[in-house]
């Protein structure tokens, strides 16, 4: 199956002995014998899988802006990391769960809202750091945003049916 | 006396946006509306791809001049002239199109379907009117054009913008108005002098939120300049920090106010308004007015004229809620409320600096919040909206104050999208923390300290309705023991319905 995504950089998809594995920088996730019988299940499960690893990306990333703000090292970056902070929250608490839940339940269209919004979040706390203060999540942000990119580009060929 | 006339986006084939009509409806009081024929339906080439958003024009001999925004066969979008077929007639009921429309096609350089939603005119010194248009440059840059006319059928398009914000991308329906800086009253579009500043509203199309910025017009230049350029349109103050969009003003000439309508959108799915047949509701419209006292924001309040729906109120004094607890109201009817509350807290263990805001929602406790009311619950509490504050000692040595909405628990239906809305809001010393909060069915409108920050709320409760809605205080901070008083008014409906034109033989 080919998939159209936007500019990824940091996400790979490789096949190897039956083996479907998604690399990414952060987090490795491998599917085990995707069965080349039922599409749609196989579909299904990589979608499910996918939002779920932007369920840890995000918790990941949410852990990791709390630990900067800990740590307190930069104190221009305190307010920017703070908003970001608001932002990811809501995602990981509320919205994924809630995604990973439609998803169960076939709810497509619902699912690929959820997961859309959850990437403009990642845009918006990126957004928070303009042209003086450096960000320290850009990387994860743009992460975020694309794996969600990618969730909702596998939701659509469930919609389609 | 007159009436008030809202012209709204409506498609008459589905609860789906799409073939985009000009719905009509009048009231005499802003609450209590009539529905009309439609003022304009998609019927030409320069509008039969979609009648959109359009702004009218008071000429000072009385004329309505409407400038919208036609979505052509070609799917260009242009500018349209309509006017009142009949000026007497105080309905409005028939318009007529302009025969040399479109009087306006997107310039060189903006691009043929990012040019729409033009704004109520004003008057320059040069004794000209001048309309501004929404764009974006280079797809990033938000941005807005101004146009100088003197028939409102040519027009000249001036050099550069009005202003222009990086980074914000397409600006819809932007929004362009005075406000008296030590006044109490609103002001005419056109005005402008030493103790005016001007608002620049904008809808931004990516991330479908209305900001709004304060700062000063030069009607020489015909440029605008933010107070303060970190809070500029589209990265600063929000006008709702709830589900709200499309949001415009107009200025009510008789009582003198400037009058903000709106948009709620909704939050289930598409299949969901296709079932019950219908989508969308505007809020409770809100009187306008500069914040003499913070000096860096606006106030939004409900229209007085809400007050004509109350029925019955109950006052509560000094209601204390300890830490962890909840409070029943017992006031009969919960589902539609005008509630006022104001909260005086006593501190009864150390506070802590710490970090929190909206996000957690209200189960998440800190040390001084949150506490407030529960909307739109039922009795076991398996539906609940909490509408709160939520005071933190922030570890940059002040004392923040965030108001809240959490729809998170507020329905047991699964596709609605459930969030946790808010922001801070400016207190100032001296002041009690208070909210006015509109409950009406499915929808919450929540305003602090008189309308600094406001936040609207689309719900879907399944249990938490008519009868069996429910109203309590609750009080989650774990180091202060919260006292509240309430006036609460039950609210009678507006019965919104047809005109009832009756026959004349």
């Amino acid at each position: 199956m080919s998939l159209r995504l936007k500019s990824v950089t940091t996400i790979v998809f490789f096949r190897k002995n039956g083996v479907v594995a998604l690399k990414t920088p952060f987090y490795d996730l491998c599917l085990s014998s995707l069965n080349p019988q039922n599409p749609i299940t196989d579909v299904k499960a990589l979608a499910s899988a996918m939002t779920n690893l932007v369920l840890s990306n995000a918790t990941d990333t949410l852990s990791y802006i709390q630990e900067l703000i800990k740590q307190g090292a930069d104190p221009q970056l305190q307010k920017p990391l703070a908003d970001c902070a608001e932002l990811y929250i809501p995602v990981v608490k509320y919205n994924l769960p809630q995604a990973i839940n439609a998803l169960m339940r076939g709810r497509f269209g619902f699912t690929s809202y959820l997961l859309s919004d959850a990437g403009k979040q990642a845009q918006d706390c990126e957004k928070n750091f303009s042209g003086s203060s450096q960000s320290p999540l850009t990387e994860r942000n743009k992460l975020l945003s694309n794996l969600c990119d990618v969730a909702v580009a596998i939701l659509k060929l469930l919609q389609k049916g | 006396m007159g009436w008030y006339h809202l012209f709204y986006q409506y498609n008459p084939d589905s609860a789906v946006w799409g073939n985009i009509t000009w719905g009509h409806a009048v009231s005499r009081d802003l609450i209590h509306w009539f529905y009309l024929p439609f003022a304009m339906v998609p019927d030409q080439w320069y509008d039969t791809n979609g009648v959109w958003t359009g702004s009218a024009t008071l000429l000072p001999d009385g004329q309505i001049m409407m400038l919208y925004t036609g979505d052509t066969n070609d799917s260009v979008q242009v500018q349209n002239l309509a006017y009142p077929a009949n000026l007497s007639d105080p309905l409005l009921i028939d318009w007529i199109k302009y025969p040399g429309n479109p009087v306006l096609v997107p310039p060189t350089g903006i691009e043929t379907d990012e040019f729409r939603d033009p704004t109520t005119g004003w008057v320059g010194p040069d004794g000209k009117w001048r309309i501004t248009i929404g764009s974006r440059i280079n797809e990033t840059i938000g941005v807005s054009l101004v146009y100088q006319t003197t028939n409102f059928t040519t027009y000249e398009l001036l050099e550069g913008f009005l202003h222009a914000v990086p980074g914000t991308g397409m600006w819809e329906c932007v929004d362009f108005y005075p406000v008296a800086i030590n006044g109490s009253q609103g002001l005419d579009t056109s005005a402008n002098g030493p103790d005016i500043k001007h608002v620049l509203k904008a809808s931004l199309d990516n991330t479908k939120v209305d900001y709004y910025a304060l700062g000063t017009y030069d009607p020489v230049t015909d440029r605008w300049t933010p107070d303060n350029p970190k809070e500029d349109v589209g990265i600063g103050l929000r006008v709702d920090y709830g589900r709200y969009y499309a949001s415009k003003t107009f200025y009510d000439q008789y009582k003198k106010r400037r009058i903000l309508w709106g948009w709620i959108n909704e939050t289930d799915t598409e299949e969901d308004d296709l079932e019950k047949g219908w989508a969308s509701v505007q809020t409770i419209p809100r009187a306008v007015l500069f914040d003499n006292k913070t000096g860096t924001n606006l106030l939004q309040w409900p229209v007085e004229e809400i007050e004509s729906l109350r029925l019955n109120s109950t006052d509560f004094e000094e209601v204390l809620v300890e830490p962890g607890s909840v409070v029943p109201l017992d006031i009969g009817m919960a589902a539609q409320l005008d509630i006022f509350v104001e909260f005086e807290t006593e501190l009864i263990s150390d506070s802590v600096v710490e970090e929190y805001g909206c996000s957690g929602g209200a189960v998440d406790r800190s040390s001084l919040g949150p506490f407030g009311i529960l909307a739109i619950a039922d009795q076991t509490l398996s539906e609940l909206t909490p509408v709160f504050f939520r005071p933190v000692n922030s570890t940059d040595g002040t004392l923040k104050t965030y108001f809240c909405a959490d729809e998170t628990r507020s329905s047991k239906a699964l596709d609605v999208f459930k969030q946790v809305y808010g922001s801070t809001v400016p207190v100032l010393e001296d002041e009690k923390l208070g909210m006015r909060v509109l409950v009406d069915h499915s929808i919450v409108e929540s305003f602090a300290q008189g309308g600094r920050t406001v936040i609207t709320s689309r719900i879907y409760p399944t249990e938490a309705i008519y009868g069996a809605a429910r109203l309590f205080l609750f009080n989650n901070a774990t180091s202060v023991n919260v006292k509240a008083t309430l006036k609460i008014w039950e609210l009678n409906s507006a019965f919104i319905r047809p005109f009832p034109f009756v026959d004349s033989n």
